[in-house]
């Protein structure tokens, strides 16, 4: 469960300072699904690398399961993103260099995991996305949807308690779209997941239970009853 | 799945990796044939002093040069009567001179021998020998017709009597001027001393029992041109040596045309108990100094010569090939070596700042910046490493190269030191100098070698390790750096 109270995140740039987020408070319980939408440079990428451990507010907190995370050592930040937090991002960012399986594999490295159980582990995340045929493919052999898909299962396969998805659909076509969001919807189900997704996307926003919209780095919080 | 990644990662930069490993590899190469070539050069110089000396010898002694009185040495004189017209008698004589006119005394021998840290002593006498034969024939005295009857004139002049009026007819010279050099031995220490400069090719050496035996060692290129051979027999100032053995410098010249052994020598050179050089090894090469102030200390009236000292005055194309090899070598091999580290540091920097977005996926996956640094150092490492191999091949090659082509090295040693003799073969009287005058330059040519030796090849892996660890030093210092956030932030 997630608490955030009064963050905020100032970047200064020459003598102008930029509010990312300005005071942001905002609960989001486990197993909850919710959306955040706004415009560009409003904040919304800025609030999920907080809610990942990838940054650090400025002020306020930023409590995960009773830890703060505005407040814990690098160490232990990186070690809560290992344990705890899977990302899905835009771009996919998979390794070039590593096959599809292997991709999967790099999140559990950090875990300690060994070898024959995390080729073990990756080949069934990769079967669960419908992917298991193409474990060996480099992602410059896959499309984009492929690509996503495997940057999904690297995000569950080591069961994260999170998932923070950062427009994991703004570069995929509609029909691919719709199947990514299945893919993500499934999980979410099946697997209890806290998610968290940024989107421009208004036929996705529609379909979460809790939509945050950020403006000017200040946040407002709707429940959908339609969804 | 670090050597995975590793592998993969090397393979997809191959045209930067190869650019790093070569920028490497020509330091390294650079590395390894000036360091060969060094070699080859401290192998040639110590071939030249080999030369001089033979194995064994440390240091040598010879008598101090004397400051110059004014007077001149005795030169040799050679006197011919003038034979009958029409005589072919061939006239013949030679004069054997003690090399360079200053001797010791046989008994410092025995003096150098008792200094601490001598582990062995013995003297030699080096003698030159010149011979003049030919005829040398009367004219004859032609009288004018207005004149009286034909007279005889001796040696060109006019004959006695009344000065009849006419001119000398005929008559001259035809000589020949042989010169060579004879070095008296100590047959008893075959291990030290100059014949040790060369290997016996033909019959065999002295015995130990031969201390006043008319024998001799004759050089094989002065046999060959008198056409010796063991067996035969040679002449030297009316004493007839047979010929035992042949021997064959090792490099250059040797160091005499004929051995013989030191008491024959002495009463050919009238130098009864006297020495020109006492061949010194000590007992220990970190005490070479010691024995050489030891020496000059408590044998007065000596010149103490040692490897090192004469090394000093080795100069020609060996000397200035060597300090080339030393100094501009040395400092150029720093200089790539040093660009080639920066080139391999800046281009792994660069391509950390190319993989910024997928070190912070890495570390946004819970990936240790401790990991991410290792895996960049580990692809520097093994690029470095693969500039090794590839240094140490072209290295190889090129010191192969150096050796196949043995490029010929003149060394020129000067003299004022003991221990050799003076130049000019046969024929000459090259070798003669003034009293005091040890002995005269010298000239030696020597092809160069390029040998490597393994101390080389584990500094090329070394200088590869490092080469990588600094590249991978800055490029995973700058990974070390990168925060998860901005690094994905960063569009590429």
């Amino acid at each position: 469960m997630y608490e955030l109270s009064g963050v905020t995140k100032r970047y200064t740039r020459g003598k102008a300072t930029v509010h990312a987020l300005d005071g942001v408070d905002l609960t989001i319980a486990d197993g909850d699904r919710l959306v955040i939408q706004g415009p560009t440079g409003g904040g919304k990428s800025t609030l999920l690398q907080m809610l990942g451990a990838l940054d650090r507010p400025s002020s306020g907190e930023i409590v995960l399961d009773g830890t703060d995370l505005a407040t814990l050592p690098e160490a232990r930040l990186t070690r809560v993103r290992s344990e705890s937090i899977g990302f899905v991002f835009q771009s996919f960012n998979l390794i070039p260099t590593l096959t599809a399986q292997e991709n999967v594999e790099t999140a559990l490295v950090p875990l300690g995991v060994r070898a024959k159980d995390r080729r073990e582990k990756a080949a069934e995340a990769l079967a669960s996305v419908g992917l298991g045929e193409r474990r060996g493919h480099l992602p410059g052999e896959m499309s984009g949807g492929q690509q996503q898909r495997v940057a999904i299962a690297r995000a569950l396969v080591k069961q994260p308690k999170v998932l923070l998805a950062d427009e994991p659909t703004g570069n995929l076509d509609e029909s691919t779209r719709d199947e990514i969001m299945d893919v993500l919807d499934r999980m979410w189900k099946e697997l209890g997941l806290t998610f968290v997704m940024v989107t421009h996307d208004s036929a996705i926003a529609k379909k979460a239970p809790r939509v945050a919209t950020i403006r000017k780095g200040r946040i407002t919080v709707k429940e959908n009853a339609s969804a | 799945m670090f050597f995975t990644y590793l592998r993969r990662e090397l393979r997809r930069r191959r045209k930067a990796a190869l650019v790093v490993a070569s920028g490497l590899a020509l330091g390294i190469a650079l590395v390894i044939v000036v360091d060969s070539v060094s070699a080859g050069m401290g192998r040639a110089q110590d071939k030249v002093l080999q030369s001089l000396y033979g194995l064994g010898t440390d240091m040598t002694v010879t008598k101090a040069a004397e400051a110059s009185s004014g007077t001149t040495a005795e030169w040799p004189r050679f006197r011919f009567d003038a034979q009958d017209d029409g005589s072919e008698k061939e006239q013949s004589t030679d004069r054997v001179m003690v090399q360079g006119f200053q001797t010791l005394a046989s008994s410092t021998v025995g003096k150098v021998a008792g200094q601490s840290g001598v582990a062995d002593a013995v003297g030699g006498l080096s003698l030159q020998v010149v011979k003049v034969s030919g005829e040398f024939s009367r004219g004859q005295f032609q009288q004018d017709a207005s004149g009286g009857g034909a007279g005889q004139g001796r040696g060109g002049g006019p004959g006695g009597g009344q000065s009849p009026q006419g001119r000398v007819q005929g008559g001259g010279a035809d000589f020949d001027v042989n010169s060579y050099s004879v070095y008296g031995t100590d047959v008893a220490e075959p291990a030290l001393g100059p014949l040790t400069t060369s290997t016996i090719t033909g019959g065999r050496t002295f015995k130990e029992s031969e201390t006043d035996a008319k024998v001799a060692v004759a050089d094989a290129a002065y046999a060959k041109e008198k056409k010796l051979k063991t067996g035969s027999t040679v002449t030297v100032k009316d004493t007839k040596f047979e010929i035992v053995g042949i021997a064959t410098a090792d490099s250059g010249d040797a160091a005499a045309d004929l051995y013989v052994p030191l008491k024959q020598a002495q009463t050919l050179g009238d130098a009864k108990d006297k020495v020109t050089t006492i061949y010194v090894r000590a007992t220990d090469s970190q005490r070479i100094d010691g024995v050489k102030s030891a020496v000059q200390k408590n044998v007065p009236g000596t010149t103490v010569t040692t490897s090192a000292d004469l090394a000093d005055t080795v100069s020609g194309s060996l000397s200035t090939a060597s300090s080339l090899a030393t100094s501009v070598g040395k400092w150029l091999s720093i200089v790539v070596l040093v660009a080639a580290f920066l080139v391999a540091g800046l281009l792994t920097s660069s391509a950390v700042s190319r993989r910024v977005r997928e070190f912070g996926t890495l570390k946004a996956l819970g990936w240790r910046s401790g990991r991410v640094t290792r895996q960049v150092i580990g692809e520097a490492v093994v690029n470095g490493l693969v500039g090794g191999a590839l240094g140490i091949a072209l290295g190889l090659a090129g010191a192969w190269v150096v050796t196949a082509v043995s490029p010929t090295l003149q060394a020129q040693l000067g003299g004022g030191t003991g221990g050799g003799r003076g130049a000019g073969g046969p024929g000459g009287f090259g070798g003669m100098g003034g009293p005091g005058r040890q002995t005269a330059a010298r000239t030696l040519d020597i092809a160069l070698t390029a040998p490597v030796s393994l101390t080389t090849i584990v500094l090329a892996v070394a200088l590869a390790v490092a080469g990588g660890l600094v590249a991978g030093g800055f490029g995973g210092w700058r990974a070390s750096r990168l925060r998860p956030a901005d690094a994905l932030r960063r569009v590429e």
